[in-house]
Order: structure tokens, then sequence, then C-alpha cells
């Protein structure tokens, strides 16, 4: 089947080039190439008319389409389900085993060795939001922040020496075991 | 979830198959293995390790993309798949992880296990739930069918330490078939 195709193929190439030929002896065609290049703003405006078929020439025989249609690669078989299983369940694309899962030290639910309890980062989290709420509140404005250092205490908690000259935040509850002074 | 809605109704499960979309859950094979009763055994038999089949239906997730979540807690203790889970950055592993825990007190409550923490993953699987198909639109005027997948979660815990399989090398498993060929022997010969 591919012979065949071919070889229409090649007789049509063959039928063109004679036909172009005979034209040519005829004196029929027009010849497109230039026989003197000259620079400079067209003169003739009889050249403009001529440009229009080439144009038009150009979108029936692209010759860089024919020749990417004849290389595009493309899948000569349907892969089976065995091969696409073995590519798919290979070991690399398998899910790895961690063993760097350990329980936490201070709340016991699992962590990573490397990255912090999730528990626990939440409850700081949680405090956290509840002095930046009464920060919100005493500065009033958006950017209302002085320019002093700021110390959070608790309960029963008087500022020391250190803390002499910054802004103190007062929370009324007790010290949480993880806020260390 | 939906046992503390119909608790609060105060209705039958029976009464709402409005909540279901397709039919109920009672009907389906892998349930239904939950209500195999056994009969009584003897006083000298091995204590039967209790089976617990759970499902999720219609999760909205790729049954291959599930799959490797499932391969990953096959033969697992209960306690080491839902670690492996915790950590794992798919949207699937935090759906199944919800699924090994509703397993693991429905085991404790329901089917007499002792220690919940005492179960392994016989089976784990995933399969396709229901498809819906739309249109995909392509270059050049052309257009494809898309599918927006869903997909089903099976698991089985059963009580007991998880098996440990023994790994076979590729040496043991050639010897092993040579010695099979040299046991071969001539039948009715003298």
């Amino acid at each position: 089947m591919m012979n065949l195709a071919a070889l229409v193929n090649s007789l049509r190439c063959s039928l063109l080039h004679i036909e172009s030929r005979l034209l040519q002896t005829a004196g029929l065609e027009r010849q497109l190439v230039p026989a003197l290049a000259v620079s400079g703003p067209s003169i003739l405006p009889q050249l403009d008319g001529e440009r229009e078929p080439e144009e038009q020439q150009s979108p029936e025989q692209p010759p860089g389409l024919l020749d990417s249609i004849l290389w595009m690669a493309a899948p000569k078989k349907r892969r089976t389900i065995e091969i696409n299983r073995t590519r798919r369940r290979s070991d690399t694309k398998l899910i790895k085993v961690k063993n760097n899962v350990e329980p936490c030290l201070e709340c016991g639910h699992l962590k990573q060795k490397h990255i912090m309890c999730g528990f626990c980062y939440a409850k700081v989290c949680k405090e956290t939001s509840k002095i930046r709420q009464q920060i919100k509140a005493m500065e009033g404005c958006e950017l209302g922040a002085p320019p002093v250092e700021t110390v959070v205490l608790y309960e029963g908690e008087a500022p020391s020496e250190l803390d002499k000259d910054k802004r103190i935040v007062e929370r009324p509850r007790k010290r949480p075991a993880w806020f260390s002074y | 979830m939906l046992q503390s809605r119909l608790q609060v109704l105060g209705v039958a499960p029976q009464q709402l198959s409005c909540l279901h979309t397709s039919t109920s859950l009672e009907t389906k094979k892998w349930e239904r293995q939950n209500l195999k009763v056994y009969p009584p055994q003897q006083p000298d038999d091995l204590r039967r390790p209790a089976e617990i089949y759970h499902s999720r239906r219609q999760i909205k997730y790729s049954k291959d993309k599930m799959w490797y979540l499932a391969k990953l807690i096959r033969g697992m203790s209960i306690d080491q798949a839902i670690a492996q889970l915790e950590f794992n950055d798919k949207k699937g592993a935090k759906i199944m992880k919800e699924v090994l825990e509703e397993a693991q007190d429905m085991a404790v409550k329901n089917h007499n296990v002792e220690y919940k923490s005492n179960l392994y993953i016989a089976e784990s699987n995933s399969s396709k739930g229901k498809y819906l198909k739309r249109i995909r639109f392509h270059g050049r005027g052309r257009f494809g069918v898309m599918d927006i997948v869903n997909c089903h979660y099976f698991v089985k815990l059963v009580e007991g330490p998880p098996p440990i399989i023994e790994e076979k090398t590729g040496f043991d498993q050639a010897k092993e078939y040579v010695q099979n060929l040299k046991n071969r022997t001539i039948i009715h010969s003298l």
C-alpha cells in the first residue's frame, strides 16, 4: 500500500514538472525572477499587481509544512495494558516508605524528625494570634507601632529591670509551659 | 458523620434512602462481607481473627493515583499505615486516613476487637467510581471527551500482628527451580 502511494506521488511530481517546462517553452508562464534588482522606492505601479499571484501560490504549496508532515513522530502500535502497567508500577514510581516519623515528646502526636510537630505549632499559632489581637487593640490604628521593643507578660508577672523601656503586652492567663522567659 | 446526622433526625436509616444517590450501602458486596456470621468455634480450634471490611464510595480522586497509596499501606500495621498517610502530601492520603480511622472505630465498637492497634491491613484497593463526561475543546475546532473521575476505596483490616513476608532473592528462586527439576521422577518405572 505504501509503495503505491509513493509511486502516485512521484508520478504527480513528474507531471507537474513536465507541465511547467511546456509552459516555459510556450512563453505563457511568467518568470517572477527579476533580471535586475534596483534599491529604492518602487516607481512602476504595475509591479503591485504581479505580487498578488505570488502570495496566492505560497499557501497552496508551503515548503515547510509538507516536509514536517512526513517527518512527525507518531506511535506505531497501541501500548498494551501489560506494558503500561509495568511502566506505571515500576519501583521508581511507587511511593517510598518514610522511616523518619516519630512521636513528639511534648504532645504525643506524630511528627517528622526534621519538622516541628503540627499540633504544637498549631497551639503556638493560637497564642500568637491572641497576642497579636491584643497588640492591635493597644495600637489602635494600622501602623501605630511605637519605636520600642515589646515584651509579653502573663498573670502574676512584674516587668523586670531589663523590661524598663519596653512596651508591655499583658495577657490575662497563666504563662504557657512552652513560652520561656 | 452520616450516622450522627441520622441520629439527630431520629429516623431509621432505611427510610432516608434519598440521602444516597444510588443503591444503598447495605446491598454493596464489600459492606455485606461485614454481615457474615461464622458458626461458633470448637474449644480446640485456633481463634479466628476478626475481619473488618470498610470502604468509601465516590471519592473525588483518580483511581490510578489512589492505587499508589493503597499499594503503599498493603500489609502494614494500622498505626504504621496511619503514620505514613499523615505525612504524605497527596489528596487521597487524607481521605484514606479518615477511612482507616473509621474502620478502626468500627472494629473496636462492632467487631469485638480488644486492642485498636492490634490490626493490620490485609487488603487495600481502589476502583473506578461513576465518571461524568464533559467536552474538552482542543485547537482547530477539534474536541475531546473529558472524564470527571471518581473512585472507591476498599480496605480489609484483620486482627493480629502484621504477617512477616520473607523476601526471596533471585538466587533462591533459581535454586528452588533447579531443585524442583531434580525432584522429578518417572512414574511407573522399575
